[in-house]
């Protein structure tokens, strides 16, 4: 699963192509099914994939579309009511009771992706650039900074759960020891978003950090001796050299931060579930708790058009990004 | 992945040391708390270690769901996931390196389209398919929707690209069909793309939890982030932390344990695929 990005090195100048023709010519004498099977090969090769993504890609996103534009009664023999755009209009009116628990969650979903991105990119650059030098125990440490990155949502959170809880946490133990007053980490509804953040960013560091010292590595060493010996060290360096050629992965990890962000919510079951009075849902985790009620159907994949819609909107500003990226750095 | 700074001086050293010791923080304090007696909670003064060291706490976890099964379904789920992505990956990803055919381009965009929206975003809708297939409560349903992928057939296509058409050729010349080509040539020379593909999707399958939940009902069919789920809901919801940290060491220990085994693949592995 899970978000998909042009990432550089999948991308590169083509290489030239075999020439069906020259096979097509040699073909002409054999006979016609060898032929047909020949032409029809690609199509085999592909056929599984595209298959695939059919029934799980472009036909649920389809029909998404459509189940939003209808509404389905109390009643389950009665057929689903065509109502246009209503279901959308619903959930923008803050009054009506799916749109007062949608604003509030798309609201959640930005502070979310915008904070987590605020921490996670500076620290996963700062991870970085301290584990790209040699040290002894480099690898404990790596794996230190990297290992939440491997961990399920579900078993993060738990291990957090415990860190946060309201009597027994390890947090509010050492609050405590140190003569402060405790906190309600995850009972408290102005707080537990902020919670939940703090595991996202914990999470997501480590692994965007890889991608930093990937980019790190890229940096020809040449260019700092250039600096220093035209007197630059320290920040100068810094701010001239590896800032500005760390401007790609930079780009690239904050648009993967903010997809991650619309899909990272399976956190939520141990962390509160959405608790209290949905103060701490993200959009994801509400279509996953909407679903079970059949009424709300309509709802449910309005949320997900506008969800899909969203992604859509990263993904594409991700690629335009990227090339504009490209080019710069080839000019 | 290769190391190619200076040599860090002792104040980075302590700073590096200091970081990745607090982000440790919640992976040691869920050790501790896993062998320490539920009657003895963290308090002040006693925060590391209990009066002694019990495995009370994993015999407990251990009876609240059948972790037997569960560990069979998630290795089922992500080898059932993979065998069958490496199959399919390999076939697209050939197709779009090497073959010319009407339609290439715009097939493969069609593909593209799975990497821009994500099948997690779809959950609501292919619940709905899986129940009308007749899959739902199964191991099968768990599987289906990662079978196709994009990123795979990107990543090979690429990487099949990389070969010089020459090998190919001379195969041929020899009377190898594409199948012996594929074994003698294509796969041997993607070994590594094969491995990073595999290191990536294991670990985000292994990790999957929203789908799992949705489209499985029993227990012995579900993998061992919904049994953790479970162990989560039953342990007075939570508040028998020793052991909850120690279901919860249960099911990420396999993944730890590859990823300390082979941390230099993973972490290129991750690097290169930008995705997870």
């Amino acid at each position: 699963m899970k978000p998909a990005l042009r990432h550089p090195p999948l991308f590169k100048k083509e290489p030239p192509m075999q020439d069906t023709a020259l096979t097509a010519s040699k073909a002409v004498s054999l006979p016609w099914s060898r032929r047909l099977l020949r032409m029809a090969f690609p199509y085999l090769l592909i056929a599984p994939t595209l298959i695939l993504v059919f029934i799980f890609t472009l036909y649920p996103a389809a029909n998404a579309v459509i189940d939003s534009l209808y509404s389905i009664p109390r009643s389950a023999r009665e057929a689903p009511v065509f109502v246009g755009l209503g279901n959308y209009a619903d959930l923008f009116t803050p009054d009506h009771f799916i749109g007062a628990t949608f604003t509030l969650v798309i609201g959640n979903t930005l502070f979310f992706a915008v904070t987590s991105v605020l921490f996670s990119v500076p620290l996963s650059l700062g991870f970085a650039l301290l584990l790209n030098q040699r040290m002894p125990l480099l690898g404990v440490w790596r794996f230190g900074i990297f290992y939440p990155a491997l961990l399920p949502l579900i078993g993060a959170a738990s291990i957090w759960a415990f860190l946060f809880s309201d009597t027994v946490g390890l947090i509010n133990t050492v609050l405590r020891s140190l003569g402060g007053t405790t906190v309600n980490w995850l009972g408290d509804p102005n707080l537990v978003l902020i919670s939940v953040t703090i595991v996202n960013i914990w999470k997501q560091a480590g692994y965007y950090m890889i991608f930093y010292l990937a980019g790190l590595q890229n940096i020809p060493r040449e260019l700092y001796e250039a600096a220093a010996l035209d007197g630059a060290h320290g920040w100068g360096m810094f701010s001239s050299i590896t800032l500005p050629l760390l401007r790609r992965t930079s780009l690239f990890v904050l648009v993967v931060n903010f997809i991650f962000a619309f899909q990272t919510v399976e956190q939520l079951q141990a962390l509160g579930q959405g608790n209290p009075g949905d103060r701490g849902t993200l959009l994801l985790y509400l279509i996953f708790k909407t679903i079970p009620e059949r009424r709300n159907w309509g709802y449910v994949n309005a949320m997900t058009v506008i969800l899909v819609l969203l992604l859509l909107t990263f993904t594409i500003a991700n690629f335009f990004l990227f090339e504009r990226g490209r080019e710069d750095a080839d000019a | 992945m290769r190391n190619t700074g200076d040599t860090a001086g002792r104040g980075t050293w302590l700073l590096t040391g200091a970081a990745a010791i607090i982000w440790m923080l919640p992976l040691i304090f869920a050790v501790l708390v896993s062998f320490r007696p539920q009657a003895e909670p963290v308090s002040i003064g006693n925060i590391f270690f209990g009066s002694r060291i019990t495995l009370d706490n994993y015999a407990a976890a251990w009876n609240i769901a059948p972790w037997g099964w569960h560990y069979v379904n998630s290795i089922l789920f992500v080898v059932g996931v993979l065998a069958v992505q490496i199959v399919t990956v390999t076939m697209a990803g050939y197709a779009f390196a090497r073959l010319r055919f009407a339609g290439r381009g715009l097939l493969l965009v069609l593909i593209l389209l799975q990497l821009m929206i994500p099948t997690a975003a779809l959950l609501a809708q292919n619940f709905a398919t899986i129940r009308t297939l007749g899959l739902y409560d199964t191991r099968w349903a768990l599987m289906m929707p990662y079978w196709g992928s994009a990123f795979g057939v990107l990543l090979m296509r690429q990487t099949f690209r990389g070969v010089p058409l020459e090998f190919e050729e001379a195969a041929r010349i020899d009377g190898a069909n594409w199948w012996q080509i594929m074994r003698s040539v294509y796969i041997p020379l993607a070994l590594p793309a094969y491995i990073a593909f595999a290191l990536v999707s294991i670990s985000s399958h292994w990790n999957e939890f929203l789908w799992p939940f949705i489209v499985t009902r029993t227990e012995e069919v579900r993998p061992l982030t919904v049994g953790l789920n479970k162990l989560y809901s039953t342990t007075e919801l939570g508040a028998l932390y020793g052991q909850l940290m120690a279901g919860t060491l249960m099911v990420i220990a396999p993944l730890v344990v590859l990823f300390m085994l082979f941390q230099r693949r993973f972490l290129e592995s991750f690097a290169s695929s930008g995705l997870k």
